[in-house]
């Protein structure tokens, strides 16, 4: 396909189209067809790249993502099934397992997913962009109806064959009316190697569906990391997100939440635990549509050493969603000298028959609780880390499979490592 | 008790476990404390009262080491050690105990977890083997039961989502599981009603032995009648204006604090 012309190109822009060219032929129309591919690539360059003027994009480390050598993906075919050597996480009981290595689905996972496209083609905003990279270079697409009541985990992990190269994992998810998920989407990678992941999931709950849905991000520490999420809700649908990003360089979530039904519930419990020179960047945008529809976000970042976290979440209630019920919870805990943690809080509300809080607080310890622990004569050390412990409690203990708690304390202590010394985990 | 170059005095200062002599501290530049000396020895309960704002909590976090005060003049020593140079931490690894008048609230440390490393880091400093799992709940169970506070307990929070009486029971019982020399307890029967005052109070004297001193910081007598204490001092204006038995404070309940104060201002 010809690469389109554009009032907004940058090098980078010409880059991701002189890659998509060169790759665009041998795409799998099955994971996105070839047309939709081409909409996407205009849109980009519509669009143009980020830049941090941007207030959406102001804390993401984009030199990251334009540091990327190659945006193609290297693995087009479907992986061998020799799994040996990637340290798989053990298997969650009663869980269906389907594993995608470098954004392809391995051909000896248990299930082969529908592939029809069930979810329709996603629109992405200015400050979800880079969903339209995944929209381009996708390899191959995780699409599940869900009727009933099941249980899922959807491993993405990157191998060596994807080093330097990029992956684009996606899934696509609709609940049918009244059916119930309990989702676990675990991104891993090998430590040394670097990756562009670039992930889209895109879901729709029918009336009545629930879905809980686990984010574990564990990527490699080279990798740059992107995922774009949308989600439509319709009446009485219920979407749990648990979130846990601790891997990764560079990481961007940008999710939007559509609350279109009435009653539609939406709860967002996230921790990033960033150190080193991590950065981790968060977007979400929730939209109440509807009349009685609920968001509960809470948010929790701790940045040692010189990571930078950054959480941006923006709540818009609408006219037409009288009754609506909005609480924001946004803390971030600064550990290193050199960290920095930006917490942005936004209320948008167009009618009068709402319940709203928010608060968002960044600073260091409190020293009330930090006194308090000393005077039982715990040392100064154990202390911090149990108060660090302390501070990303709730979201943690909010995972309510045990084995994944396990991992995501973890890896989340594994990042502060004071805490494994501790011994606080369960 | 001498009450002549050692106002406050309860024992010979040199046998003192706790010795205070002549504290001045200040806070955010304002001098709270002006001229505190206070001996209390083993075995003695004492009583500070005072009107609100005298500096009786300041006395007692001062003395746990808690950051934000300035010490101006004055020492203060216990068990012949210089006090005021020890980290909080090793001040509670020595055996002095704050009970806390406001005990906060830490979700996602659990309370067996925050007992048992305390203990151990008393043990640990007093060179006797650490409690592994099982003798420490046998240790806490029965101290659990004394304070009449549901076994449940030891896995939640500390004091996460507990009532203020809740709260309270639960400093005694870390007292009481952590046996320390000394205990300053600030207002413990703040926020009390009557039942939860008699259980705590009953932890408190089981605490009554001949190698610990306790003294209780209040602003009502009404715990007195629990914890009869050997000794009681006024506190006003940042100073020890009177001492005396446990009649003082009797008499502080008909008369108010008004009368001392002035005195104390005089």
């Amino acid at each position: 396909m010809a690469t389109p012309t554009t009032t907004h190109r940058s090098g980078i822009v010409d880059r991701i189209m002189r890659d998509y060219d060169a790759v665009a032929a041998r795409l799998p129309d099955a994971a996105v067809t070839r047309a939709a591919r081409g909409r996407s690539m205009h849109e980009l360059a519509r669009l143009g790249w980020p830049t941090t003027r941007d207030e959406q994009w102001r804390y993401t480390n984009l030199r990251a993502f334009e540091r990327v050598a190659e945006f193609a993906p290297r693995v087009l075919t479907p992986a061998s099934g020799d799994t040996a050597a990637l340290e798989l996480p053990p298997a969650l009981p009663g869980f269906e397992r389907l594993l995608y290595i470098d954004g392809v689905r391995d051909v000896a996972a248990a299930r082969a997913p529908t592939r029809d496209t069930i979810v329709p083609e996603t629109v992405w905003s200015a400050e979800q962009r880079l969903g339209l990279l995944c929209d381009m270079f996708a390899t191959d697409v995780a699409s599940l109806r869900i009727r009933g009541s099941s249980a899922i985990e959807v491993l993405f992990v990157t191998s060596a064959a994807a080093a330097g190269a990029a992956c684009y994992p996606r899934l696509q998810l609709a609940l049918e009316p009244g059916s119930q998920l309990q989702l676990v989407e675990r991104h891993l990678g090998a430590p040394e190697i670097p990756t562009l992941v670039c992930a889209n999931v895109a879901i729709e709950l029918g009336r009545g569906a629930q879905l809980t849905h686990y984010r574990l991000q564990q990527c490699g520490v080279h990798t740059v990391f992107a995922d774009t999420l949308s989600a439509q809700l319709t009446d009485e649908a219920s979407y749990s997100v648990r979130q846990v990003a601790i891997g990764a360089a560079s990481a961007r979530t940008s999710a939007q939440v559509q609350l279109a039904g009435r009653g539609a519930a939406f709860s967002w419990q996230a921790i990033a635990v960033g150190r080193a020179q991590q950065v981790h960047d968060t977007a979400l945008k929730v939209e109440h549509r509807a009349p009685d529809t609920r968001t509960d976000e809470v948010f929790r970042g701790i940045a040692d050493e010189h990571a930078r976290i950054a959480f941006s979440g923006h709540i818009h209630i609408a006219a037409a969603a009288p009754g609506a019920d909005a609480r924001q919870s946004l803390r971030g805990l600064i550990e290193g000298a050199g960290a920095e943690i930006d917490l942005r809080p936004r209320l948008e509300i167009n009618t009068d028959q709402v319940k709203a809080q928010h608060g968002a607080t960044t600073g260091a310890l409190d020293e009330n609780l930090m006194f308090y622990l000393l005077a039982r004569g715990i040392d100064r050390s154990t202390a911090r880390a149990l108060l660090k412990w302390a501070f990303l409690g709730d979201v943690l203990r909010a995972i309510e499979l045990p084995q994944l708690r396990s991992a995501a304390e973890h890896g989340a202590a594994g990042q502060l490592p004071d805490i494994m010394a501790i011994g606080a985990l369960t | 008790m001498s009450t002549d170059t050692h106002p406050g005095a309860g024992t010979a200062a040199p046998s003192a476990l706790l010795d205070i002599r002549d504290l001045h501290v200040k806070v955010a530049g304002q001098e709270v404390l002006r001229g505190v000396s206070l001996a209390v020895g083993a075995g003695e309960v004492h009583a500070i009262m005072g009107p609100n704002g005298s500096g009786k909590s300041t006395l007692a976090h001062v003395l746990a080491g808690r950051p934000g005060y300035e010490i101006v003049s004055g020492t203060a020593s216990f068990e012949g050690r210089d006090l005021l140079a020890l980290t909080p931490e090793q001040r509670a690894r020595a055996g002095l105990f704050l009970g806390f008048q406001y005990p906060v609230e830490i979700p996602g440390v659990n309370n067996a977890y925050l007992l048992k490393a305390a203990v151990n880091a008393a043990r640990r400093e007093r060179g006797v083997a650490e409690l592994d799992a099982f003798e420490f709940l046998a240790v806490v169970r029965a101290k659990i039961k004394l304070m009449q506070i549901d076994e449940s307990f030891l896995s939640r929070g500390v004091n996460e989502g507990f009532s203020g009486g809740e709260k309270k029971r639960n400093e005694i019982l870390q007292m009481l599981v952590l046996e320390p020399k000394l205990a300053l307890l600030d207002e413990t029967d703040s926020g009390l009603d009557i039942d939860a005052l008699k259980v705590v109070a009953h932890g408190i004297n089981t605490m009554r032995a001949a190698e610990r001193a306790i003294v209780l910081v209040t602003h009502y007598q009404r715990m007195l009648d629990y914890v009869v204490p050997d000794y009681v001092h006024v506190l006003a204006r940042g100073r020890i204006a009177r001492s005396g038995d446990r009649t003082l404070a009797l008499e502080l309940e008909k008369r108010g604090y008004d009368w001392i104060s002035e005195q104390a201002a005089a």
